[in-house]
C-alpha cells in the first residue's frame, strides 16, 4: 500500500493498528486542526496521545483535561450558538477521542472517531464552502495516514 | 410577545385556573410530602422550594376570586392581593428551583398535579416579564430563527454532508410520504452529530424511509419551558404544517426531554385539533423495530452500566420499558438505580434550568441527588436518552470529579448494529 | 341558658342548621370547582382516562416508598388520626343510632372500650400532628391560619366526646352540649377550609389519574 486516497483505505489501515498506534495516529489528526481551538490544554493532551510510553494514569489525566475542554466549549442549551464557534468544541472532542479509555466494546475505533471530529471542526469553522472544508480535511488526513505508514511500518 | 405587565401576568394566571386546578387547591392539606419528592428542596434544605409553595401566587388568586369565603375575605379587605413583589420573589422558585420533573405530582396524597401547576404559572410570569434571561432569549431565537440556539439550515446541511461522505448514508430532506419525519434538537445538531448518524444507520437496517424537513427540523420547544403557550403553539404548528404537507406517517421526537412533552402531549391541545400523523419518541420507534425483529445487533458491552431516566420521557412520557429492553440487547451488565423508572431523579437541568445561567449554582447543588444515586452503584458508564440530560450530567460529573462517561442510547444501539463489511466504520 | 336548653338546641335546630350549612357549603365548593370546566385532551392517548382516574382514587391512598422513607412518622401519624377519627365517628354505638335515625341504615359497632382507646389515640395523634406542623421547616413555611383552624375544629369533637363519655371536666349535660356544639362548629367551618379535601380528594385524584390513564403513564 503506497498512498491512501479514500476513506475505505483509511479505515482499513486504522483497523490494523493496535491501541497505542491508533492514539499516535489520532494525535496527528488533531495536530492538524489544533489551531482551530483556543484551549491550551489540548496541546498537552495531544502530546500525551503522541507519547507511546504514556502510563494509564497520564492518559486518564489527559482524558479528563480533554473532557473538561469539550464541556466548556460546548454550546449551552438555549444559548445563542454560533456554528463557527463549534469548531473549538469539535477539536476538543477529537482530542478526547484520542485519549479516551476503551470502555465500550463496540463503537468507532479511536483514530476514526478522532478523524471524524476533526472534519467536523474544519467544517464548522468554514463559513460558506463547507463542502470543500470537509474534503480538504479528509485529503489532509489521507496524507497523514500515508506519512504515518511510512514512518511506522507494520 | 407584547409589553410585559404585572396586570397581564395576573390575568394569565387567572386564565389557567380550571376545574382540575381548583380541585387541587381545594384538596391540598399542606402535608409537605411534595417537598420530600423534590430534588431542589432535598439538596438545599430550603423550605421555599416546597413544590406547592411555588404556586402560592396562583393559590391566592384562586382563593380570592373563585371561592365564596375568599371573595368575602377580599371584600372585607382581609386578603393579600398578588403584587409585583410576589413576581419578584417567586421568579426563582418558579424557574430556577424547578425543572418540571414531575416527581411531586407522583407523591401528593390527594393527587395534585403540582408540576402541571408550575408549568401553568409560568404563563403568568413570562407575560409579566419575570422569566429568566436565558429562556427569553432562547424563545425569541426559536421564533425568529427557527432554533433556540440560532441553528440554521446550513448547520443541518453540513451535518448531512458529513454523514453522506463519512458513512455513505443519507439523511434526505423533504421526502414526501416518508415513513418517518425526524426532528432534531439544537443541542444534538450542535453538540452530538453522532445522533443523526445513528438514526440513519438504524433506519437503513430497518428498511424504513425517513426524512428531515428543511422548514421544521427543530424539536426543542422553548415556548413550553418558558411558559408562553402562544409561542409554544407557533413552534408546534411549524412541525405540524411540515409533517402534514409531506404526508409522513410518524414524526419522531429525538433524544430531548421537553421536545417530546411539547409535541406528543401539549401540541394537539395548543393547536386545537388532533394531528394527521403519529408522534413517537426515537426510543419508542427503536423498540418497535426491536420487537419486529428489524434490529440486528452484535456484541455485548461488558462495562457496568445504568440508565438515567429523562423525566419527560419516562415519568411524564410513559416510555419506561423501552429503554430497558433496548439496553438489554447490548449490555450484559446493566444495573438499575435504586429509584429508577418513573420515580428516578431529575438530572437537575430540565425545564429550562440548564438554559438559565443564573440557576447554575442551584443546579449543581441539586445535582448532588444524582451523584448520590451514582455513588451507590459504582458504574462504568451512564446511559441516557436526552441531549440536555447528557450535558447536564457531564457537567455535574465534571464538577464532582467523577469519571463516568455518559452515552446516548440511540448511539449505543447504532454502534452495535450488524454492518456490511463495506459500510463498516 | 341552662345546660339542658343548650343541649336541646344543639340536638335540634343547632344540628339541623349546621348540617344544612355543611351540605350546602360542600355542594357550593363542588360547584365552584366543576363550573370552571376542563378542556378535553386532544393528544392521541394510549389508554383509558376513566380507568386511570378510578384507579388513582384508590391507589394514591398509599405512599411511595422513597418519600415514606424520608418522613415515616409524619405519614404514619396521618393514617392514625384519620383512621381513628373515622372509627370513633362511625363505629361508636350512639353515633350509629344517630345515623340510623337520620339515614335509616345501621351497622355493627365496636365495643366502647375499643372506641375509648381509639379516641385517646386520635387525640394524641392530632396533638403530634400539631407539634410536627409547628416544628418542621417545610410545614411551618407552608402553613397558615386555615391549617390551625382546621386542626382545632377537628380535635374538639374528639376531646369533648371523650370528656362527656367519662363525665369529666364539666357536668355531663353541659359537656355533651359542648360536644354537639363542637361537631356543629366542625360542620359549619369545614366547607371553608382545607377540610373540603374530605370530598375533593376524589376529584383531584381523578383528574390526575385521568390524564395519566389517557397518556399511559404511571400515577
Amino acid at each position: 500500500m503506497s498512498t491512501i486516497s479514500n476513506d475505505g483505505q483509511m479505515r482499513d489501515v486504522i483497523d490494523t493498528l493496535d491501541e497505542t498506534r491508533q492514539r499516535l495516529l489520532a494525535a496527528q489528526f488533531v495536530k492538524n486542526v489544533l489551531p482551530l481551538s483556543k484551549d491550551e490544554r489540548l496541546q498537552r493532551v495531544i502530546q500525551m496521545a503522541a507519547n507511546p510510553n504514556n502510563t494509564e494514569d497520564e492518559l486518564m489525566g489527559a482524558y479528563k483535561a480533554a473532557k473538561a475542554a469539550a464541556l466548556e466549549a460546548h454550546a449551552r442549551c438555549g444559548a445563542d450558538g454560533e456554528w463557527n464557534d463549534q469548531s473549538g468544541y469539535f477539536v476538543a472532542r477529537a482530542a478526547e477521542a484520542a485519549v479516551a479509555p476503551k470502555v465500550r466494546t463496540h463503537g468507532k475505533s479511536i483514530a476514526w472517531q478522532t478523524a471524524l471530529s476533526c472534519r467536523m471542526a474544519r467544517t464548522a469553522q468554514a463559513s460558506d464552502s463547507h463542502d470543500d472544508a470537509h474534503d480538504s480535511e479528509s485529503e489532509a488526513q489521507y496524507r497523514i495516514v500515508t506519512d504515518f505508514l511510512t514512518r511506522n511500518p507494520q | 410577545m407584547s409589553a410585559p405587565s404585572v396586570e397581564k401576568g395576573i390575568q394569565f394566571i387567572r386564565e389557567q385556573i380550571d376545574a382540575p386546578i381548583a380541585s387541587f387547591f381545594s384538596s391540598c392539606v399542606h402535608c409537605g410530602m411534595c417537598a420530600e419528592a423534590c430534588l431542589f428542596y432535598g439538596q438545599t434544605g430550603e423550605a421555599k422550594y416546597t413544590p406547592i409553595n411555588k404556586v402560592e401566587p396562583m393559590r391566592r388568586i384562586w382563593e380570592q376570586e373563585f371561592t365564596l369565603w375568599g371573595k368575602v375575605k377580599s371584600t372585607l379587605g382581609l386578603s393579600r392581593k398578588v403584587t409585583e413583589k410576589d413576581f419578584e420573589e417567586w421568579e426563582t422558585l418558579v424557574y430556577d428551583g424547578c425543572s418540571l420533573c414531575g416527581r411531586c405530582s407522583m407523591v401528593c396524597p390527594v393527587g395534585n398535579d403540582i408540576s402541571g401547576m408550575i408549568r401553568k404559572i409560568r404563563e403568568g410570569f413570562a407575560v409579566a416579564g419575570y422569566a429568566p434571561e436565558g429562556l427569553v432569549g432562547a424563545t425569541k431565537r426559536a421564533i425568529e430563527i427557527g432554533s433556540p440556539m440560532g441553528v440554521r439550515l446550513p448547520a443541518v446541511k453540513a451535518q448531512i454532508g458529513h454523514l453522506q461522505k463519512d458513512t455513505g448514508l443519507d439523511a434526505p430532506l423533504d421526502v414526501k410520504g416518508a415513513d418517518y419525519m425526524v426532528l432534531l434538537s439544537s443541542m444534538e445538531i450542535m453538540n452530538f452529530p453522532e445522533y443523526m448518524e445513528a438514526v440513519a444507520r438504524i433506519m437503513k437496517q430497518a428498511g424504513k424511509t425517513w426524512t428531515i424537513s428543511s422548514k421544521a427540523f427543530e424539536a426543542t420547544n422553548s415556548g413550553v419551558q418558558i411558559g408562553v403557550s402562544d409561542l409554544a403553539r407557533e413552534l408546534v404548528q411549524r412541525v405540524v404544517d411540515a409533517a402534514e404537507e409531506l404526508g409522513v406517517k410518524t414524526v419522531i421526537s429525538p433524544e430531548c426531554g421537553h421536545a417530546y412533552t411539547a409535541i406528543r402531549w401539549e401540541g394537539p391541545n395548543l393547536i386545537g385539533r388532533p394531528y394527521k400523523f403519529k408522534v413517537q419518541h426515537i426510543l419508542e420507534v427503536l423498540d418497535e423495530f426491536r420487537d419486529q425483529g428489524l434490529l440486528k445487533t452484535e456484541g455485548m458491552e461488558e462495562a457496568r452500566m445504568t440508565f438515567h431516566d429523562p423525566c419527560q420521557l419516562v415519568r411524564k412520557g410513559g416510555v419506561v420499558k423501552q429503554p430497558r429492553d433496548l439496553l438489554n440487547m447490548v449490555a450484559n451488565n446493566f444495573v438499575e438505580m435504586k429509584d429508577h423508572g418513573a420515580m428516578n431523579w431529575c438530572c437537575s437541568g430540565g425545564g429550562g434550568v440548564s438554559a438559565n445561567e443564573r440557576a447554575d449554582e442551584l443546579k449543581f447543588k441539586a445535582f448532588k441527588q444524582k451523584k448520590s444515586q451514582l455513588d451507590e452503584l459504582h458504574v462504568d458508564t451512564l446511559v441516557t436518552a436526552c441531549a440536555n440530560c447528557r450535558i447536564t450530567l457531564e457537567e455535574g460529573l465534571e464538577e464532582n470529579e467523577m469519571d463516568i462517561p455518559v452515552v446516548g442510547l440511540t448511539e449505543l444501539i447504532a454502534d452495535h448494529l450488524v454492518q456490511d463489511k463495506k459500510e463498516k466504520a | 341558658m341552662t345546660a339542658e336548653a343548650l343541649l336541646t338546641w344543639a340536638r335540634g335546630p343547632g344540628f339541623d342548621w349546621a348540617l344544612a350549612i355543611f351540605v350546602l357549603g360542600m355542594l357550593l365548593r363542588l360547584f365552584e370547582v366543576l363550573s370552571l370546566g376542563s378542556k378535553p385532551d386532544l393528544a392521541e392517548g394510549r389508554g383509558s382516562g376513566v380507568a386511570g382516574g378510578l384507579k388513582t382514587i384508590v391507589t394514591r391512598t398509599l405512599p411511595r416508598s422513597s418519600v415514606f422513607a424520608r418522613e415515616p412518622l409524619r405519614i404514619i401519624n396521618g393514617y392514625v388520626f384519620h383512621l381513628g377519627f373515622f372509627a370513633v365517628l362511625f363505629f361508636y354505638e350512639p353515633h350509629i343510632e344517630l345515623f340510623e335515625t337520620k339515614l335509616g341504615i345501621s351497622w355493627p359497632g365496636l365495643s366502647t372500650g375499643v372506641i375509648d382507646a381509639l379516641a385517646v389515640v386520635t387525640v394524641a395523634s392530632l396533638v403530634l400532628a400539631l407539634v410536627l406542623r409547628l416544628t418542621s421547616p417545610v410545614l411551618k413555611h407552608i402553613s397558615g391560619a386555615g391549617d390551625y383552624v382546621a386542626w382545632a375544629v377537628t380535635i374538639l369533637p374528639v376531646m369533648t366526646g371523650f370528656l362527656a363519655y367519662h363525665h369529666m371536666l364539666l357536668p355531663y349535660t353541659l359537656m355533651l352540649a359542648l360536644h354537639l356544639l363542637s361537631v356543629e362548629l366542625l360542620l359549619v367551618v369545614a366547607p371553608f377550609t382545607k377540610l373540603t379535601h374530605m370530598f375533593s380528594f376524589a376529584l383531584s385524584r381523578w383528574y390526575l389519574g385521568y390524564q395519566a390513564g389517557h397518556r399511559g403513564i404511571e400515577s
